[in-house]
């Protein structure tokens, strides 16, 4: 213990209750290769998602191409496959599921008064983990890789990498799943937890028991391919079953959970019934449990039909509720009001499209349809509630608003692209039986066009996600010029401190008192 | 001449932040979580060898296949091992919670024993059967799960160390067993997934019994 000549001075007033210092974390690059803090590494997995996602827009423009015409052949031999593949993966396990567990690691803290998110370390090292292994999956498909690839080391590269994507998701979503259950601050029940942590809890839960049934699938499939040098039947569906039915509803979880805590907040008016917002939440997650359709005969069982049938109910809830608190409102026509809208309605219209998809006498599963109603879900609802929360908590995020012209235009650009893309697949489906991610069809005049406007359509939301992109760099420059509480009647703790927080995110630790 | 006390400051850095309020259980819930993953994960797993035993056994092949002597006696003694030391785990935070450091040192000794005696017999097993990894579906499917299995093992026995050094320095005590429980979580984990693929897949194959 040190002694000292002089009495310390005494604090004053403004000084009696100072702002917990941060660690000291180096400055620059090093600072960021080392950091553990929740607002640093998510805004790294929510900038790294965004540059995935332009991958996978590329992609499917591509596909989109070589869709034009039967046997187009703009592609060379086999790679349609692999880009058809690699398409999926960056869509949702280097995009959208990434992207929502940065959102959570930066706001779950803040939103249930925590200064820092649970195992910093540990979601750190799934932000790493997941950069290295999404890379090393792209790597993979360069040097001729993918479930279609040629070339043996690459195969069982990209299975090895697919394995590690999963396993730091899985990661970092216990990390957020953590923070709800264990660091809320005084006051603050479940019941009073916002809607977006509420998503957090349901799909992060989702995620640490569906994820590990994605990895035992790639471990038998890449054991069978090391050893037998083969892959086994139905390896693709061993793997594209994450996006596809039922586990689709998963993007819905996440989107719900935004939904419903943008259009409250821009509405002036908390939410009537929050228990029906947390139901809307719970019932998409249960129907969205879809580990077991890994079995065949799966998709002929009553139970699958049913959780098909069964998702427009809390996609109609969902509307339900959001239409009702802003009846009771005064919402204000902002961008990220008008991004929630449009992903609200694209989750009712993906719903939909999956009930009819499961009724078998149809016959669409296997055909376009699946790809239609896919879109609808996790570009439309997914992606257009992904941008609804960039614009909503851009504050937060970055230290300044986003730009409300550019919000309306990424709106109009996804909304409408994405019914381009989704509505002539869906009818193509239907009416043509055209085979899901087919090379070669019977190509009829009607086919041909609808693919034209279908790749427009894919065309229009790529270019969406360029005008979010570029908002986004353009709110970086203005760093540090948002309000603490830019919307005016932000009822959750993040809006209590300054835009963007500091190190330690609250100067007093906040409490619940009414 | 007067003197003040001040704070300890001895290369200048700024106090650390004040301590987390409410702050329940952190590290236990984790465990849990990642304990239902594990679940999820290895339970995927035995799906995938049940399915594959059905496929085999619906085309009339062998499962677990012709000739194959399955090592009871030491897959008994290896598991039966593994179930012990869950008690040696719950002696361990008994000790804690009692502030008996001898016994507690005794305990994590013996847990992490047993783990490493409970590895070393997985892969005694494994050699004495002379199955290679991809010589059948049977022997592929019950590597991809019993090799996970060891893994995880091997994690909650690296967990174990670590928490055994911090009671050496003497960390933790009756208010503050935490992190032990959230170890003897995962411990009792690691065990009860092990009986499930010992009853899986050596006793529902002609074990013992």
């Amino acid at each position: 213990m040190a002694m000292t000549e002089t009495r310390p001075a005494a604090a004053s007033a403004e000084d009696a209750a100072p702002a917990p210092a941060a660690p000291v974390e180096p400055a620059g690059l090093a600072g960021w290769l080392t950091t553990s803090d929740h607002k640093r590494v998510g805004r790294m997995w929510i900038a790294t998602s965004l540059a995935f996602l332009l991958v996978g827009g590329v992609l499917g423009e591509l596909l989109g191409a070589e869709r034009l015409d039967s046997g187009a052949d703009l592609l060379k031999d086999g790679t349609f496959p692999q880009i058809y593949t690699l398409h999926a993966e960056a869509a949702v396990l280097l995009f959208l599921v990434p992207f929502f567990i940065g959102l959570a690691t930066y706001l779950v803290p803040l939103q249930v008064g925590s200064p820092e998110i649970a195992f910093p370390r540990g979601s750190a090292t799934a932000y790493w983990g997941y950069l290295v292994s999404g890379l090393l999956l792209c790597a993979s498909y360069v040097a001729d890789g993918g479930i279609t690839g040629t070339t043996s080391t690459a195969v069982d590269l990209y299975l090895l990498s697919l394995i590690l994507v999963a396993g730091s998701l899985a990661i970092g979503a216990l990390s957020a799943v953590t923070t709800v259950l264990t660091m809320r601050a005084p006051g603050l029940t479940l019941l009073r937890t916002p809607m977006l942590s509420w998503s957090v809890l349901v799909g992060g839960g989702l995620l640490l028991i569906q994820l590990p049934v994605l990895v035992a699938r790639l471990i038998g499939i890449f054991l069978e391919h090391h050893l037998a040098g083969a892959l086994p039947d139905g390896a693709y569906d061993g793997i594209a079953w994450f996006w596809s039915q039922p586990t689709v509803y998963l993007a819905g979880v996440f989107a719900a959970g935004v939904l419903l805590d943008v259009v409250p907040t821009l509405a002036a008016r908390p939410l009537r019934f929050p228990v029906a917002g947390i139901s809307v939440i719970g019932l998409l997650g249960i129907l969205s449990i879809g580990g077991w359709v890994l079995d065949p005969a799966a998709t002929d069982d009553l139970l699958y039909v049913g959780m098909g049938l069964a998702a427009v109910l809390p996609a109609l809830a969902l509307l339900g509720v959001l239409g009702d608190t802003a009846r009771a409102g005064s919402p204000r026509l902002v961008a990220p009001l008008v991004l929630s809208l449009g992903s609200a309605l694209l989750l009712l219209a993906g719903a939909a499209a999956g009930a009819v998809g499961v009724i078998e006498p149809l016959e669409l599963a296997g055909t376009t349809w699946d790809a239609g109603q896919q879109h609808l879900v996790l570009m439309g609802a997914g992606g257009l509630a992904a941008f609804a929360a960039l614009w909503f908590w851009a504050p937060k995020l970055w230290g300044a608003a986003l730009s409300d012209k550019a919000g309306y235009l990424v709106a109009l650009l996804v909304l409408g692209g994405t019914v381009l893309l989704a509505g002539p697949d869906l009818f193509n489906g239907a009416s043509e039986d055209l085979p899901r991610g087919a090379i070669e069809f019977d190509a009829t005049d009607t086919t041909k066009a609808l693919n034209g406007v279908s790749a427009a359509g894919g065309a229009l939301a790529a270019l969406g996600a360029i005008v979010a992109i570029g908002a986004v760099v353009a709110a970086g420059r203005r760093r540090g010029t948002a309000d603490a509480d830019p919307w005016g009647g932000g009822a959750s703790f993040e809006w209590t401190t300054s835009s963007p927080p500091p190190a330690h995110n609250f100067d007093e630790t906040p409490e619940v008192t009414a | 001449m007067s003197t003040a006390v001040a704070a300890y400051d001895p290369i200048g850095i700024e106090p650390a932040p004040a301590p987390i309020p409410g702050r329940r259980n952190v590290l236990l819930v984790g465990s849990l979580l990642a304990c239902a993953a594990g679940t999820a994960l290895l339970g995927a797993l035995l799906g995938g060898y049940f399915s594959a035993r059905d496929v085999a056994r619906a085309a009339n092949q062998p499962w677990p296949g012709e000739n194959l002597v399955l090592p009871n006696v030491a897959l008994f003694v290896t598991y039966i091992g593994l179930l012990l030391s869950s008690f040696t785990a719950q002696w361990a935070l008994a000790a804690i919670k009692l502030d008996d450091r001898r016994q507690a040192y005794l305990a994590f000794a013996s847990t992490i024993g047993l783990g490493l005696l409970f590895v070393n017999g997985m892969t005694f097993c494994w050699t004495r059967m002379g199955l290679a990894v991809g010589d059948s579906p049977f022997a592929t499917h019950m590597y991809a799960v019993t090799v996970t299995h060891a893994l995880v093992v091997i994690a909650a026995i690296v967990a174990w160390v670590v928490v055994g050094f911090r009671v050496l320095g003497g960390q933790f005590s009756p208010r503050n067993s935490e992190p032990i429980a959230a170890a003897i979580v995962v411990w009792h984990f690691v065990v009860a997934s092990g009986l499930v693929i010992w009853w899986c897949l050596w006793f529902l194959e002609g074990g013992p019994g």
